[in-house]
């Protein structure tokens, strides 16, 4: 994948905000690709966990803002587990989510819920899948 | 005995065999289960960023209400709950200034009483006295296994579970976790304590697919299909769990993850409450066992005899 690199004042207000959003700090990771190992979504990902917080670390808001890593974290901490710098990368993805469409469309509303399985749901589902992807 | 126990919005819909067998389990071992006056939804996912604290006001809502009441400890058994009041809990507990701004917001709180509509104001601030603890903590500390061993009627002769913990129960792990994150032994320990034995798989840590199930069911199922999947293969006749959440992904998706794995001969799902429960001798018909996909009727059936000797 080649991608032009920029380091203007956009980039680098991007890596402040998620720094300051998520409360990590990304110049830790040394990419060893422990999160992207344990990931149980990685099957499905175009940019692998340890890929997203490179692009972070590079201010790269486009790149991140293409892939659809951000829609399938579920916050389940298996990578802030097994990350030797102890980064939580949930908290990355989260910051990223809120900064990329922060008064935008949903990214999941409640329309888009299947109306056959609306009766068996479990209410904690759908009150999770709206905190994590509704506005 | 009195205990305080929160149960959250999904016992009390669409998974009651977990709250009915929890109370009616409990009521053998000799607690009694009080839900904190005017409960609401912990809001299910505790708020990842630091600008989103408005999160916080449920959970820590639900927290006071129990101090007022005059509890130092409050049980939870979906994992979720668990997951978000503990670290509401510790937020409060940690940082000064989110325990300052949310104590701000949660004093002008109104009660309104339903009968006499009279409003009462001036609720005192959260104290952070209150301590969230797991059922199966609860069990293992305050209960006692030998107390559960002395209670048992029903013999489980050796069935093979499989625990799975998900991720709520052990991670993050410096936060909530219950046990050691990769190699948890708590449920385990439980399992062996009701004459079960637990069987030992790779998969029992791992995401079931979580709330993706409603947003990306594709992705999700095939996370639920790999635990399904690793327990099988390890010879479990039935898996335990504590997450309303994990029982609907890997229970009610059976029937999606068939039409895409049809190799896939189908698994039991039970609370660990249930389990309890019918180990006490608890009457069947409080366990719910027709709400499930999968009917673990017969693999109990199997293992233990139907007679509750006395």
């Amino acid at each position: 994948m080649r991608i032009k690199l920029k380091h203007g004042e956009e980039e680098k207000e991007f890596i402040k905000r998620v720094s300051e959003l998520s409360d990590q700090n990304v110049y830790k990771c040394y990419q060893c690709g422990r999160c992207s190992a344990g990931c149980p979504f990685a099957f499905e990902m175009d940019l692998l966990p340890n890929q997203i917080i490179r692009m972070v670390q590079m201010g790269q808001y486009d790149e991140i803002v293409r892939s659809k890593t951000l829609t399938l974290c579920a916050s389940c901490f298996t990578c802030h587990a097994r990350c030797p710098k102890g980064i939580d990368l949930a908290k990355l993805m989260e910051a990223i989510r809120l900064i990329v469409d922060p008064k935008g469309k949903d990214q999941f509303g409640p329309d888009e819920v299947p109306v056959e399985l609306a009766n068996e749901l479990p209410q904690q589902v759908l009150v999770a899948v709206y905190r994590k992807f509704s506005k | 005995m009195k205990l305080h126990y929160y149960p959250g919005c999904t016992l009390k819909e669409k998974t009651t065999n977990l709250d009915d067998s929890t109370v009616a389990a409990m009521d053998v071992l000799g607690y009694e289960l009080i839900e904190p006056e005017g409960w609401t939804c912990c809001g299910a996912e505790y708020p990842l960023t630091e600008d989103k604290i408005v999160g916080l006001a449920a959970p820590v809502r639900i927290l006071r209400q129990i101090e007022i009441e005059g509890a130092d400890k409050v049980t939870t058994t979906c994992a979720f709950c668990y997951s978000v009041l503990k670290r509401a809990n510790k937020a409060m507990l940690d940082d000064p200034l989110k325990y300052k701004r949310i104590n701000a917001f949660l004093k002008d709180d109104i009660k309104i009483d339903p009968v006499s509509n009279n409003k009462t104001t001036g609720f005192p601030e959260y104290g952070c006295t209150v301590d969230v603890v797991h059922l199966l903590e609860f069990l293992r500390d305050d209960v006692g296994y030998d107390k559960i061993r002395s209670c048992i009627k029903r013999d489980l002769n050796n069935m093979k579970v499989a625990a799975y913990y998900g991720c709520r129960l052990l991670r993050p792990n410096k936060e909530v976790g219950i046990d050691d994150p990769e190699d948890p032994t708590i449920f385990e320990t439980f399992l062996e304590t009701l004459g079960c034995e637990p069987i030992d798989y790779p998969f029992k840590q791992e995401c079931c697919g979580s709330y993706l199930s409603v947003s990306l069911p594709d992705a999700a199922s095939e996370a639920s299909y790999q635990v399904l999947r690793s327990a099988s293969l390890n010879g479990a006749d039935v898996i335990a769990l504590s997450c309303p959440l994990c029982y609907y992904n890997l229970d009610r998706r059976q029937k999606l993850i068939r039409e895409h794995h049809p190799e896939f001969s189908g698994m039991p799902i039970l609370f660990f409450t249930q389990l309890l429960a019918w180990a006490l001798g608890v009457d069947e018909k409080i366990l719910g066992l027709d709400q499930h996909y999968n009917d673990p009727g017969p693999v109990l059936h199997q293992y233990s005899s139907a007679e509750v000797s006395s």
